[in-house]
């Protein structure tokens, strides 16, 4: 019986490596497939044909191994460069860090808490140096509390970090500031990580390193403070911030109320209440920030603020219980937390939080591009039955 | 400038040339030392459109395929010429430094 004609055998040759061709032109951007495929199939076998050679069967099959081998890498090649390419240019496009989120109700509210979160975080670091504490001090004439009298290198983030930052926001160097809100984190993490971890199981710091990472967030995805300033005027943000410095100065370890003295046993100020007087003064400030925020913005963008910041405020629920057992059983500082504070404790459920609002605002984004494409089609639809 | 995008640019310079006549005269210009194949050939093509030295030409179907040309642009034809008189200083000089060109002979 004889065999395939030659020229049947070839055809048959082409229409494999065509195949094996189109397989490899898959790896190519859409654009340049639509725009080059059939040309560059038509070249890549003409390049074939001329590349035909009489030769014993091994060596010619081995030539042609060669030849589509080659052809094969140089293709990957190419998908590679101009893939590259379109990645390098679409950076290049980009202005330096300018990808905001999109979805105008979450980007107000990240551009509210671009100013909120660095002014948090000056009051936290101010608060960690004991200035308001011992403002108050000296204005109530408590004698307990001066300044931290030495830094640390553990202290350097915080110390650094929250005044440059705030600084930035009001300088309205955003990408900067989000920067520095970066850094101040990494910062506050490294310096925790110095005593076995044994930093980030403080609710102080994970309250902090949360708030950082906020502040980052939001100044770096969102219009930023000239937005967030205007959304949330001026004298609300003056507000917000005179209410962190009370909160901050009054409450963090009931620093006013409680403190060593010289026998290291507690004291209690009869001057600023009773037995579990810190803990209602803390909540009804906290309530008083929290509404008069509510109330400088829009009902759906203050939603989405109160859910941002809910995220570093989680962990300073525990400073909270901690006061709150130093109240009932007279045990400021360690071991006297109703629920020991840990590591899982302080973080699981901040990044929870933030990976609801992700999933969340990744649906609603799905939802809206669905939503789209079906008016889209409801639209286009007579068009194109007229035109059939 | 790097080789094959000087010959590529070579290549059309004398005319408008679909993909596989670019190849052949690439191959034919350098002497069969610059061999360019299909995926070397159309990223440089890409990247000299992107850059607005070469442009898309006539189109035609040749046995059932798709037959696109290219044709140098005018930038492209600067662009060249600058390469060129680049390389012809720069041959000068090291033929100077050389004793091949100039006084010496």
């Amino acid at each position: 019986m004889r065999g395939p004609r030659p020229q049947q055998r070839l055809a048959r040759r082409r229409s494999r490596m065509e195949k094996r061709y189109r397989r490899l032109l898959a790896l190519y951007p859409r654009d340049h497939r639509r725009e080059h495929a059939e040309e560059m199939v038509g070249v890549l076998l003409a390049a074939d044909g001329d590349t035909h050679v009489r030769a014993p069967k091994p060596v010619a099959w081995a030539l042609r191994f060669g030849q589509h081998a080659a052809d094969s890498a140089d293709l990957i090649g190419g998908a590679l460069r101009i893939r590259g390419r379109m990645a390098l240019n679409r950076v290049r496009r980009t202005r330096w860090l300018s990808w905001t989120v999109r979805d105008r109700r979450w980007s107000d509210a990240l551009a509210v808490v671009s100013v909120v979160a660095p002014l948090l975080l000056l009051v936290a670091a101010l608060t960690e140096f004991r200035i308001p504490q011992a403002v108050a001090s000296s204005v109530t004439g408590h004698p307990h509390w001066g300044l931290t009298a030495t830094l640390g290198l553990a202290d350097l983030p915080m110390a650094a970090g929250a005044p440059g930052v705030t600084l930035l926001v009001f300088l309205r160097l955003r990408r900067l500031a989000g920067l520095g809100a970066l850094a101040t984190a990494i910062g506050q993490l490294a310096a925790g990580a110095v005593p076995a971890f044994a930093g980030y199981a403080d609710p102080a710091v994970a309250f902090t390193v949360l708030l950082s990472c906020t502040a980052a967030a939001a100044l770096l995805l969102s219009p930023g403070p000239d937005r967030g300033l205007a959304l949330l005027t001026r004298s609300g943000t003056a507000l917000v911030g005179t209410g962190a410095l009370i909160l901050g100065g009054f409450s963090v370890g009931g620093g006013v109320w409680f403190g060593p003295i010289d026998d290291g046993a507690p004291l209690r100020s009869g001057d600023f209440g009773g037995k579990v007087a810190g803990l209602p003064a803390d909540l009804l400030i906290a309530a008083v920030l929290v509404t008069a925020a509510a109330a400088c913005l829009r009902a759906p963008v203050s939603r989405r603020v109160l859910a941002l910041l809910a995220i570093p405020v989680i962990p300073y629920a525990f400073l909270w219980q901690e006061k709150l057992a130093a109240d009932l059983f007279g045990q400021p500082g360690g071991g006297s937390a109703i629920v020991p504070s840990s590591i899982p404790l302080l973080y699981l459920p901040p990044l929870l939080l933030a990976s609801l609002i992700l999933t969340g605002t990744w649906l609603a984004r799905r939802r809206a591009g669905e939503r789209d494409r079906q008016v889209r089609s409801a639209t286009s639809g007579p068009r194109s039955a007229v035109r059939a | 400038m790097q080789e094959p995008t000087f010959l590529i640019l070579t290549a059309l310079a004398a005319g408008a040339q679909h993909g596989y006549g670019i190849m052949t005269d690439v191959a034919r210009i350098s002497d069969g030392r610059v061999r360019l194949r299909a995926g070397t050939l159309y990223a440089a093509l890409d990247r000299l459109k992107a850059d607005g030295l070469v442009a898309g030409d006539k189109e035609e179907i040749v046995d059932g395929r798709l037959r696109r040309y290219y044709r140098i642009t005018d930038e492209g034809t600067a662009e060249l010429a600058a390469e060129v008189g680049r390389l012809r200083a720069n041959a000068a000089v090291a033929a100077s430094r050389l004793g091949l060109a100039g006084g010496t002979a």
